[in-house]
């Protein structure tokens, strides 16, 4: 099955119901199936199967029409945020020589040509009775990763990726065709595309809101559309607190779920959440753009696991491995690997060989450090590459960053490892001054009064920001 | 320079756009920068800048240019 395949069956079964809303347009299943259509006859006649296609993307029904159309014409899709920066739009184009950019990009017009959504956008009625569509092992996307070293690395999603990540992660969530999606979310990444194929595929409503900036549009679009669920990252948690208190609670009976993830969560927000939603799913992923939401944890459901990634995601199995592939007992650490039909396909312009090194058997190794408890959830620890090794033992920064963020007039921090003589490497820290008056010595006698020696940083540096990712993942490697 | 000139000057900074640009109807998400971390930032340096402070029941009706110097000059006559 793919989801095309889906959207038209709704577009039969349900054709006046509601499928996407942008501002006051609403486009109801059958209307949004001929546009894709058109889209798609459109895309035939500019290229052929597995051409790429990059799409600048804006939250507009134009886009999800050139999307979905580009990809029943057989183009790979090529998803980019409008407000990309022009080097790594020029590394993403290089690597995927698109036929066209469609969309718009902010900014960086003149370097590139790109056709607008509209000359796309034409309504007409197509045949559907005769159609071919794509197999379901085709590549539907590539996925250009914002990656922890900044050097993007396109992630190939096949059909079938795709079906089979939206309908685990429906399964989970449990969502139905009843429910109304606001997605604040930008769609170019793969957590909020991902919130459109789920929606589509179930056929749901999804409210193309522009983002959580504007904070009194997002509360009344919630009452207006009567949304039962939204999808955000911990920074959007964030700034719904600050900008509304905690007004959310005030839709505890309405909001059916909430989908968290792309970076870790404080446990207090975690309570918070559960203390004013009690009714209400509030389930947190972990995952890869390569393999999307491999895991979960429902906060109101697993209150003794709320420190943990949760468990496997429907029809995904999950181990830990050690350095040489062998499999790790319970609570000791190795590397988190999962295996499922939602893993990539392929990496762009990588040989098969590269791909296949990313597995230890079937498993797909995430790069990330962590364990398995006794009653079978999972424990991140870091990011593998980000592993600071003092003589062996090793090393998680975020561990060390905790405690240096609770040092009086610490606003943010960040560590990595920098070579040491004696021990192969050390923790350095990158802090960011909340008041002038903090020093290095307050720091690391705070670091030296909670964690091990070999834990503590041996120097410090002061810098005005810690480099992040869009969804607020520390860029480590940045700092070496 | 009054408050609605301060502000706006203090965006064109913020968002990178020239100050000309900016009206009293532009809005939250109308430049690329006038993001939620933006929308944070902008309100952040308002407060330091004017020496007011916004409580959150007011930051949520805030929308646009006009309702951020609104509510700015209304603090700044009751300082």
């Amino acid at each position: 099955m793919i989801i095309l395949r889906e959207i038209q069956r709704h577009a039969k079964e349900q054709p006046h119901k509601v499928a996407l809303i942008e501002s006051d347009i609403e486009v109801k299943y059958l209307q949004l199936w001929q546009r894709i259509l058109s889209a798609s006859e459109y895309f035939k006649t500019v290229g052929s199967k597995g051409d790429r296609v990059m799409l600048a993307a804006n939250k507009s029904v134009s886009f999800v029409y050139a999307y979905f159309g580009a990809q029943l014409a057989g183009l790979i899709t090529v998803t980019v945020d409008s407000a990309v920066n022009s080097l790594r739009l020029k590394r993403i184009f290089d690597s995927a020589s698109p036929i066209a950019i469609y969309g718009n990009l902010d900014g960086i017009q003149n370097e590139y040509k790109v056709i607008p959504f509209s000359e796309i956008d034409i309504e007409k009625t197509v045949d559907d009775s005769d159609l071919a569509f794509p197999n379901e092992s085709d590549m539907a996307d590539i996925l250009f990763t914002t990656g922890t070293t900044g050097f993007p690395k396109g992630v190939v999603l096949s059909h079938k990726n795709e079906y089979n990540a939206a309908t685990m992660i429906n399964e989970f969530i449990g969502n139905t065709c009843d429910d109304v999606e606001l997605l604040a979310l930008p769609i170019s990444h793969s957590f909020g595309l991902g919130r459109l194929r789920c929606t589509l595929v179930k056929g749901g409503t999804i409210d193309l809101l522009g983002s959580f900036a504007n904070v009194k549009k997002f509360f009344r679009e919630m009452e207006t559309r009567k949304a039962t669920g939204f999808g955000m990252v911990p920074a959007s948690w964030n700034f719904l607190k600050r900008t509304s208190g905690e007004k959310i609670g005030q839709y505890a009976d309405q909001l059916r779920y909430i989908e968290i993830g792309s970076a870790p969560m404080k446990l207090e927000d975690k309570e918070m959440l559960i203390r004013l939603l009690p009714n209400t799913r509030v389930c947190m992923h972990y995952g890869l753009t390569e393999a999307s939401r491999s895991m979960f944890v429902c906060f109101n459901e697993e209150k003794d696991h709320l420190n943990s990634i949760g468990t496997p995601s429907p029809n995904v199995s999950a181990k830990i491995f050690g350095e040489s592939g062998e499999e790790m007992p319970v609570g000791e650490p190795g590397e988190l690997c999962v295996k499922g039909g939602h893993i990539c396909c392929a990496y762009w312009g990588a040989d098969k060989d590269k791909y296949g090194d990313s597995f230890f058997g079937k498993y797909f190794r995430t790069g990330d450090w962590g364990y398995k408890d006794e009653n079978g959830y999972f424990y991140l620890i870091s990011r593998k590459k980000e592993l600071i090794n003092v003589g062996g033992k090793k090393v998680s920064p975020i561990e060390v960053e905790e405690v240096i963020n609770r040092v009086d007039g610490v606003a943010d921090s960040a560590c990595i490892s920098v070579p040491d003589e004696v021990l192969g490497e050390a923790v350095k820290a990158f802090v960011v001054k909340g008041k002038a008056e903090l020093s290095e010595k307050a720091i690391i006698d705070y670091a030296k009064s909670c964690l091990e020696g070999y834990k503590v940083p041996v120097c410090v540096e002061f810098i005005d920001e810690i480099p992040k990712t869009s969804s607020g993942k520390v860029q480590r490697l940045l700092l070496k | 320079m009054n408050t609605k000139e301060t502000i706006i000057k203090i965006m064109s900074e913020l968002f990178e756009v020239p100050e000309e640009k900016i009206t009293m109807d532009s809005g939250i998400g109308d430049f690329p920068k006038w993001d939620s971390l933006g929308h944070i930032s902008l309100l952040q340096e308002i407060q330091d800048e004017l020496d007011i402070e916004f409580e959150p029941e007011e930051i949520i009706e805030l929308e646009s240019v006009e309702d951020i110097v609104s509510l700015a000059s209304e603090k700044e006559n009751n300082k």
